[in-house]
């Protein structure tokens, strides 16, 4: 498998979630290395910064404060430096318009929230398990469209 | 002016690889399946200077030997699904011969690396071809879903959306709605 | 303008006239030509008559002469020659009288000639009478001999005085059967012309009176019928305006008068005196378009207002065209109408419009949020009651772990109906795009989210060939998943599912207590299955929001699912119906409009 942990980046405003977040990934096999960010502008913050190491996956929530999930999306698929990043919206809703127009903006997956932890558990693992494959396996990133409920 | 172009991952691998090899004055020959065999030893700092180079690109030199072997397995898999008569193939038999390995070992060894089967993974590089073809959008889905060895387009759907979460035609409706949003 | 009938008769009656009034011309010419032959004939018959006098004159003068003679003769009384002596005068009186009358007649002249002769001779022979009659100079012999030669002479006189009369009796009688034929032509000619001329009169007099039948007529029809717009006028709130454009005269119509708050001819309507009654504010663009008119030849719909005299405002709408009439003069026709209640029943209705926007986006907004947000605290519910681990659970007492597992019931149960709520309010909210979708697709999708229970109860689907219809997709799709999912969920316990999906074409007037008619076509598509069926009873109700046929024990469920159903057909302006057997199966029908 990979050598180095995979750096996962998480942009959620809620307390909660993050803390079921964090739990899960350390649940699960797979060496991961997780980082949290509060809200949209410390999120772009975040990623401007040259010091920062760009994350493998970004795990974005819609909803939140200063910026919201999709302003960010946008703003980083216009940005050279960071268009390649996988992401994943990580969100509560689960209206067909809003999940095609995040993809449609450039998002690679898109995660209902769960209300069960074990179903947390196995989203996070497919994802990852998946950006493996497509990392390893030299598939078109442009492609990568994944939605887990 | 908009452009669509077509790419052989393959030929561009092998020529940064060829220009990297080059560039360390090292001599090889390629073996196929992403082998090469360098004529002399190299020593620890040269393969580190090696790896630095190739690293950037997303190579890496594989290490061990199963991880030699699951590498052949997929990129055999790859082959056997974008090639274009591969229903003459049932993928057990192509994999054990190209391979030269039973069925059952190359499997077990696949999902002892990867921790997923062989079936995933020509799976997803089924779906993966399909998308391809889906943006390219000059065949239909019945079209593309027979080219894939599919028994029906609903067959084809069912496994999309198994493995992306989204029907075939929701993602060709979000790839033209993309580009779009390029324009 | 072509509704004044053309009444040809005026061409003809003049042609008419002018006949008559050129036979009357001929007649009278014929008239006067009569007249004239009438004093020509008399002349002429008084011509041959003195003609005769003179000639008996002279006959009577030469008698004269010769009884004197005898007289004479026999007496030798001088008393006897007197009349001798006159007759000799008399005789060349009446001779140069004939010599003028018979100017024109040289046969008459060359008689006359002869007569004068034997005239002459006569009064030798008198002479010699005399003379040898003459006691000094008798001779008997000569005497007799003049005497009878005078008496051959008198009758070769008379001889040719007769001879000359008939010649003019003659001459008399033929030019007066000339004159005879003529004026026997004449009269007849006369008659019959006139009696022409007459008839042309006459047909002339019906045609005209004819005419003036039909202007009668006209003149009615014409009068009833401004009698009509101007009373249509005055119920229908609007008025007319001619401009005569040759000669700038503006007529207005009497409803004018009154629309603009004055009692009708109260003055003389004037180009520029109309702005006076426009509202400031519309004052430029009611004179720009009377610019526009004489440029366009018409004038499209003009909104302006109004100011009355009594300073109320009201709304005027105004149109106007260019028309030409046969003569060529240019006349433009304007139309006004009084719209000012339309107006503001028209805003009155805008506004309420936007209220009940406003007020059904605060609805939709509530709903949504309140759907939206009471979604996050229950999944924390569930969440962290999932983290409850089997470890932690082990550790707690029978009661607790019973109240964890209660609330687990509970939040799933609040789940599925925030979910629906959701549902419910998106049906509404989403804007309704409406796409050319094959809904056989949509049927496919449907079943595949439904994959997992299809499986489960080894259900059966099957659909005949659904119509590409004009439909919001997600709606539909939504429609089939909630039909087929409650088909699959009442399904009869230990009997697997067939759910049949039947689709046919049929027209609005088959159903008219259920239909809208003002769509001729519509899709009906029915979902039969053999599931346990409800209570044809509740066949209304089951669609009404939060109603449910069993418990939610029994069967889970909110009573939403059908309230979306039929809210998602509402919004494709068709309908949906139910029916069912108890125990046997249920029909769901959807009508679609095409």
């Amino acid at each position: 498998m990979q050598k180095n942990a995979l750096y996962i980046l998480l942009a959620d405003d809620d307390e909660d979630d993050r803390l079921f977040f964090k739990d899960a990934f350390e649940e699960i096999k797979i060496q991961t290395n997780v980082d949290f960010v509060h809200d949209g502008m410390q999120l772009m913050d975040h990623l401007h910064d040259p010091e920062n190491k760009l994350p493998d996956i970004l795990f974005l929530d819609l909803n939140m404060p200063k910026k919201t999930g999709k302003e960010c999306l946008i703003e980083i698929k216009k940005t050279e430096r960071l268009k390649n990043i996988i992401i994943a919206i990580y969100s509560t809703s689960s209206s067909e318009e809003d999940i095609e127009d995040t993809f449609i903006q450039g998002a690679n997956i898109y995660i209902k929230k769960p209300s069960d932890f074990n179903t947390l558990k196995k989203i996070i693992n497919e994802v990852v398990t998946v950006n493996w494959h497509y990392h390893t396996s030299g598939l078109n990133r442009d492609n990568f469209l994944l939605r887990l409920k | 002016m908009k452009l669509f172009i077509k790419f052989d991952i393959n030929t561009i691998c092998s020529l940064y690889l060829k220009q990297n090899l080059e560039q360390q004055n090292i001599n090889f020959t390629t073996l196929g399946f992403g082998e090469i065999e360098i004529a002399d030893n190299l020593d620890a700092d040269a393969l580190e200077t090696l790896k630095n180079n190739l690293s950037p690109c997303g190579f890496e030199i594989v290490e061990n030997q199963k991880s030699v072997l699951v590498q052949k397995i997929k990129d055999a898999i790859i082959e056997l699904v974008f090639m274009d008569d591969s229903n003459n193939y049932k993928s057990s038999v192509f994999l054990a011969e190209k391979l030269n390995h039973s069925y059952g070992y190359l499997s077990n060894v696949f999902s002892e690396v990867t921790y997923s089967s062989i079936e995933n993974f020509i799976i997803l590089q089924k779906i993966e071809r399909a998308k391809q073809l889906i943006i390219i959008n000059e065949m239909s889905l019945t079209e593309i879903a027979f080219l894939l060895n599919y028994s029906s387009v609903a067959h084809l759907s069912t496994q999309f959306k198994n493995t992306t979460g989204i029907t075939p035609s929701a993602f060709q409706r979000i790839i033209k709605k993309r580009r779009e949003n390029l324009k | 303008m072509k509704w004044i009938p053309n009444f040809n008769s005026s061409n003809s009656l003049r042609v008419i006239f002018v006949i008559a009034v050129f036979i009357l011309l001929f007649l009278s010419s014929i008239a006067y030509k009569h007249n004239q032959d009438l004093n020509e004939s008399s002349k002429l018959v008084m011509h041959t008559y003195e003609i005769n006098i003179q000639l008996e004159r002279l006959m009577s003068a030469i008698k004269d002469a010769e009884t004197g003679q005898r007289g004479y003769i026999i007496t030798r009384n001088a008393r006897f020659l007197t009349p001798y002596i006159y007759s000799r005068d008399k005789v060349n009186t009446s001779f140069i009288r004939l010599k003028k009358l018979t100017a024109d007649n040289p046969v008459q002249q060359q008689n006359l000639q002869n007569l004068f002769k034997l005239i002459i001779q006569r009064f030798v022979s008198f002479e010699n009478c005399l003379k040898y009659s003459d006691p000094k100079t008798y001779d008997k012999r000569k005497l007799d001999n003049h005497m009878f030669g005078g008496r051959i002479l008198m009758e070769n006189i008379r001889f040719k005085v007769d001879e000359m009369n008939d010649i003019e009796k003659k001459y008399l009688s033929s030019r007066l059967k000339i004159y005879d034929a003529e004026i026997s032509l004449s009269p007849l000619f006369s008659i019959s012309l006139f009696l022409v001329a007459l008839c042309f009169i006459l047909l002339a007099y019906r045609q005209i009176s004819r005419d003036i039948e039909r202007l009668k007529v006209f003149n009615k029809k014409l009068l009833i019928s401004s009698g009509l717009i101007a009373e249509s006028e005055a119920i229908g709130k609007f008025s007319t305006w001619q401009w005569d454009l040759d000669s700038q005269k503006i007529d207005y119509s009497d409803n004018q008068f009154r629309l603009l708050g004055f009692e009708p001819n109260a003055f003389v309507p004037e180009k520029e005196t109309f702005l006076d009654f426009v509202h400031p504010d519309d004052k430029e663009t009611v004179s720009k378009s009377m610019e526009g008119i004489l440029q366009n030849k018409q004038l499209p719909f003009v909104y302006y207002k109004i100011m009355l005299p009594s300073h109320e405002v009201r709304y005027f709408k105004t149109t106007g065209k260019l028309l030409t009439d046969q003569q060529g003069s240019k006349i433009l026709l304007g139309i006004n109408f009084d719209i000012t209640d339309e107006h503001l029943l028209n805003i009155e209705l805008q506004e309420r419009n936007k209220e009940l926007e406003k007020s059904n986006k605060e609805l939709a907004s509530f709903n949504h949020v309140a759907s939206h947000d009471l979604q996050e605290p229950l999944r924390k519910i569930q969440t962290f009651i999932s983290r409850v681990s089997d470890a932690d659970k082990a550790v707690m007492s029978q009661s607790a772990r019973d109240y964890i597992a209660k609330i687990e019931v509970s939040a799933k149960r609040m789940r599925v109906l925030i979910d629906d709520l959701l549902l419910f309010s998106r049906t509404n909210t989403t804007k309704k795009e409406f796409i050319k979708s094959n809904l056989n697709e949509l049927l496919e999708n449907a079943e595949t989210e439904l994959t997992e229970i299809i499986d489960e109860k080894k259900a059966v689907i099957t659909a005949s060939k659904l119509p590409k219809l004009s439909v919001i997709p997600y709606q539909i799709e939504q429609l089939f998943i909630n039909l087929i999912g409650n088909s699959l969920k009442y399904s009869q316990p230990d009997i697997a599912p067939q759910i049949t999906i039947e689709s046919e074409k049929v027209l609005s007037a088959d159903y008219p207590d259920l239909l809208e008619q003002d769509v001729k076509k519509f899709h009906k598509i029915t979902f039969t299955d053999n599931g346990m069926g409800f209570d044809p009873q509740f066949k209304e109700t089951i669609f009404v929001l939060f109603q449910r046929l069993h418990s939610k024990t029994d069967y889970p469920g909110t009573g939403i699912g059908l309230a979306i159903c039929k809210k998602i057909v509402d919004n494709h302006k068709g309908h949906i119906i139910a029916d069912s057997t108890l125990n046997k199966g249920s029909v769901f029908t959807v009508f679609l409009p095409d």
